[in-house]
């Protein structure tokens, strides 16, 4: 792997590529054929909060301490000041000050 | 710009131009990740039109970083598969997500609702859901908040291939934090009652548990899976 696109590489990332363009559209195809009932379209409607939560929960329950606090700041201040700039903030800020003090 | 057609899905440069903006507080976050990114595939021997390439067309961090463990100078039918695979649980969370999509851009013609979903990714995913449950209807906002992330994750992690190493470690600078954190932001207004009670509930305990217990990435899968339903069968 010393020149500028080596083909062995490229057939990996084109792999890679396909497989997440797949990941991209199917379920979209998927619910093409499956009829929007009202029950249907309310399970979509949960479906955004319960991935967000899916992904988040995990992560709060395998990181450290300064990790589950800093996303507690998070919480509290995308409520409180109805901002993202400042949610991201106060969580980097908690769980790095938290860190560097060795928590 | 567009000709009239009878869907009420709207397409404009504002929008567009919003959901661009919505990524901004990312942006060191998702900097320092695509360094990272972009170093750890200089070590593994890409080359900075390799990882351009890989960022550009595979546009998914975090299944791009996970491959890299395991990458290889050759590549056999099997080993082909097994990436694919990989990459397929990584980023099932995606066909969800997609899912999700259904009931809005499926109004769309589909050469403009699959082009857009090339560009669905995590964060731009959450801001525009949280858009749309906010009332907003016009899909050049996730096209924004895509070709932004997009742009953002070629140059980051292209520049991190020609840097290398001496990064700071991202859990001192708590990196690992920041999209976790935008996600809460993404959730916080979707709180209306009881449905999100029960479904956010199962998805964080199941997704939790399954975290444990089943190995790999299903628990993404799993979680989120068994909360939409339990909420979508919670009447309230």
């Amino acid at each position: 792997m010393t020149s500028l696109l080596d083909a062995p590489t490229l057939i990996a990332i084109c792999v890679m590529a396909a497989t997440t363009l797949f990941n991209r559209t199917a379920g979209f195809v998927v619910m093409r054929f499956i009829p929007l009932t009202p029950r249907v379209r309310r399970i979509l409607e949960c479906l955004p909060g319960a991935v967000i939560v899916a992904i988040v929960a995990p992560t709060a329950a395998h990181g450290d301490l300064p990790l589950a606090l800093g996303l507690a700041a998070a919480l509290l201040a995308a409520k409180l000041l109805r901002s993202d700039f400042f949610a991201v903030l106060a969580a980097v800020a908690v769980t790095a000050s938290l860190r560097f003090a060795g928590l | 710009m567009d000709a009239p057609s009878s869907s009420a899905v709207r397409f404009s440069r504002d929008a567009f131009l919003a959901g661009a903006r919505v990524m901004v507080p990312l942006m060191p976050g998702m900097w320092l990740f695509g360094l990272a990114f972009g170093a750890a595939s200089a070590q593994k021997g890409f080359s900075w039109l390799e990882t351009a390439l890989s960022s550009a067309l595979v546009f998914a961090g975090l299944a791009q970083m996970v491959a890299l463990e395991g990458w290889q100078a050759e590549w056999t039918v099997p080993s082909l598969l097994a990436l694919a695979l990989l990459t397929f649980t990584v980023n099932m969370r995606h066909l969800l997500m997609a899912a999700s999509m259904r009931p809005w851009f499926g109004e769309l013609p589909a050469w403009k609702s699959y082009p857009s979903l090339f560009l669905l990714a995590d964060n731009n995913w959450a801001a525009t859901m949280r858009y749309y449950s906010q009332g907003g209807r016009d899909a050049a906002f996730f096209v924004g908040s895509g070709s932004f992330t997009w742009v953002m994750w070629v140059l980051s992690s292209t520049a991190g291939q020609v840097i290398g190493g001496g990064l700071p470690d991202p859990k001192a600078v708590a990196i690992d934090v920041v999209v976790p954190a935008f996600f809460i932001a993404m959730l916080v207004p979707n709180w209306k009652g009881r449905r999100e009670v029960v479904g956010w509930g199962v998805a964080a305990l199941v997704s939790v548990a399954a975290s444990f217990l089943v190995p790999g990435w299903w628990f993404i899968f799993i979680g989120a899976v068994s909360g939409a339903v339990a909420g979508g069968f919670s009447d309230d």
